[in-house]
């Protein structure tokens, strides 16, 4: 069974998002997803930049104004 | 026409530019900004002034403060914030980056998540307000303008930034992880 977890980082700045994204990854085991909420427009380079580079599944969803969701499924 | 669908809208306006973009671009006008003002590009020294002219609208002066004791800072001072080009600039930044961020539909209001973050804000500002005065500028006026002037003081203000930048880091993940 994959997991999937959300991860509230509305109201955070860079680099929290970016780090509770990497650090909640590794808990996790290949196919489990992260869902990341953010609402810091660094943050929606920042991830997807390195959830890409680490070869990771990535979606970005725009919930609302100046609002997103990172979809990240471990490789 | 569907705006949000056009293609040079989704590219200009609604996602963001590439780091190589950005860097071409601030060098570009910092050339610019030299060439207009005869002074390098700086960002916190601005703020200095904008504390005495608030000073002096209530009537103190920072006539005898040191940082304004000499003629150049009496000038800027005596001219007034709208022929302060520093100030238009900074100015400039705010409003640029309010209508970048309404233009890509991706201006919101965010919320307090704690109220570490209302410390670590007013802290953090003193401690880099303080060390730009103190330091004769920020990471743009020491730092970036410095460096692009071919001046050592630009590297030597590199490596001490790093330093700097390292305790940070390591705050931050102690305090907000």
């Amino acid at each position: 069974m994959s997991q999937e977890v959300t991860l509230d980082c509305l109201g955070e700045a860079c680099p929290i998002p970016l780090v509770k994204a990497q650090n909640k990854l590794k808990e996790l085991a290949a196919g489990d997803v992260v869902i990341v909420q953010i609402d810091h427009s660094c943050a929606l380079k920042n991830i997807p930049d390195w959830a890409r580079k680490d070869g990771h599944n990535v979606e970005i969803e725009e919930v609302d104004d100046g609002e997103w969701e990172i979809i990240i499924e471990k490789a | 026409m569907d705006i949000k669908n056009n293609k040079f809208y989704k590219k200009w306006f609604k996602s963001g530019w590439t780091y190589i973009t950005g860097a071409i671009l601030l060098s570009l006008f910092q050339i610019v900004t030299l060439a207009a003002t005869g002074n390098p590009w700086g960002v916190s020294g601005v703020f200095a002034n904008w504390g005495a002219w608030l000073y002096r609208a209530v009537g103190g002066s920072v006539d005898s403060w040191y940082y304004f004791a000499n003629k150049g800072a009496q000038a800027t001072l005596n001219a007034g914030i709208l022929h302060h080009a520093g100030s238009m600039r900074n100015l400039g930044i705010i409003f640029g980056a309010l209508l970048a961020a309404l233009a890509a539909s991706g201006f919101k209001i965010k919320k307090l998540k704690s109220k570490k973050q209302i410390v670590a804000a007013v802290l953090g500002g003193f401690l880099m307000g303080y060390g730009a005065r103190i330091g004769f500028g920020c990471n743009i006026g020491a730092l970036y303008s410095g460096i692009c002037s071919l001046s050592v003081s630009g590297w030597v203000f590199a490596v001490f930034l790093f330093c700097g930048a390292v305790v940070g880091s390591k705050m931050l993940t102690k305090y907000f992880m």
